[in-house]
């Protein structure tokens, strides 16, 4: 049984760690990684489970999304949710300390400018592919994909909106779909 | 980059703590650079604007949350390694906790249809969230053409054929970065 425990705290290290140094900007760049792997290669949930804990895990306050911490709680309880979250925050956090005491030197650079005007559709093609796979995981069809499309279609049209309100109606509205016969 | 900042009393490490524990357990729906400006800008004055700008900048450049990212430059700010260390203890400790418990109800509570369902709206919710911050970024930075080529190969390989995005970023990310140098930037 501990090798057990052991074998996935190493497998949630070596998921989650890499996926530390692929976030651009932030957890949903790496969604759809994190499905797979969850998902398809280590089967530590399911698609309905998985829909279930990235809803979860965006629901509650923190940053980003603590996905990784739910997964892991998951896979190994505490353990495994003290493995995730340090593989998953430690890397980039690591990153981001040694690159801010040479920060200084090259900012404005051209290096700088193009490295970021380089990385960003990578970035915004990784956040919709993040949820294009989400959906796809999603169990329940097409309800979700249309209330995607219109929660998307509301914040381009009101980019100010609260999200917090916006999850709160998708909870509510879909709850009192199932209620009905 | 220190020499932006006026000098200052060094920040106790506990109220460091304190900070980001408050901060971590109440910014909820993300715009965690929203909470940390109007907290440690605006409330505390612990750093001012156009440092806060500067490390807005390098936290989006490199990967990572942009909340732990400002976090880790913000305690290093305040206290050096270990203001670092401690903000972002404080900042994670709370969502920490609470994911556990989250974790457990679900575990007892989860298959109820119900309440699946309504994950399912909460993640419908999500989903457009994060398709339009995709979409909005992509269309604020006025792209170039090739820059709307690169995203949509990147929401293909990564989002229609599953292709792990390790190697897809690889092969884009020094394309991205190679179109950008020889591109001139609109004006």
């Amino acid at each position: 049984m501990s090798e057990g425990i052991g074998g996935s705290l190493i497998a949630l290290g070596l998921v989650f760690a890499p996926l530390s140094l692929l976030s651009f900007g932030g957890g949903n760049a790496v969604i759809a990684d994190i499905a797979q792997q969850s998902i398809a290669v280590y089967h530590w949930t399911s698609e309905r489970e998985f829909a279930d804990l990235f809803a979860l895990s965006r629901a509650a306050p923190g940053p980003g999304s603590m996905l990784a911490t739910l997964i892991g709680w998951k896979v190994a309880g505490t353990p495994g949710a003290l493995i995730a979250t340090l593989a998953y925050y430690l890397p980039s956090a690591l990153l981001v300390f040694g690159a801010a005491r040479v920060w200084g030197r090259w900012r404005g650079s051209q290096w700088h400018a193009a490295i970021e005007r380089g990385l960003a559709p990578i970035a915004a093609g990784l956040f919709v592919s993040g949820g294009i796979v989400v959906l796809r995981a999603s169990p329940a069809g097409w309800p979700v994909w249309a209330a995607a499309i219109v929660t998307t279609a509301a914040l381009l049209r009101w980019p100010r909106l609260h999200p917090v309100p916006l999850l709160l109606a998708g909870a509510a509205l879909f709850g009192l779909l199932a209620l009905s016969p | 980059m220190d020499g932006a900042q006026p000098a200052r009393a060094p920040i106790g490490l506990p109220r460091i703590f304190a900070a980001f524990l408050r901060l971590g357990c109440t910014s909820f729906g993300g715009g965690t650079a929203g909470w940390l400006y109007r907290d440690m800008v605006l409330k505390r004055g612990w750093l001012d604007e156009p440092t806060f700008l500067s490390d807005l900048a390098l936290g989006q450049a490199i990967p990572g949350s942009i909340g732990v990212n400002l976090t880790v430059q913000i305690g290093q700010r305040l206290c050096g390694p270990a203001g670092a260390v401690v903000a972002i203890v404080g900042l994670l400790a709370g969502p920490f906790a609470i994911m556990l418990a989250i974790g457990a109800a679900y575990a007892g509570f989860g298959e109820h249809r119900i309440l699946q369902q309504m994950l399912d709206g909460v993640a419908a919710a999500v989903i457009g969230l994060t398709f339009a911050t995709g979409l909005h970024s992509l269309t604020h930075s006025r792209p170039s053409l090739a820059g709307v080529t690169l995203a949509a190969a990147t929401v293909v390989c990564v989002g229609v054929l599953r292709w792990p995005m390790l190697p897809v970023v690889a092969v884009l990310a020094p394309l991205g970065i190679a179109l950008a140098l020889i591109q001139p930037r609109p004006r």
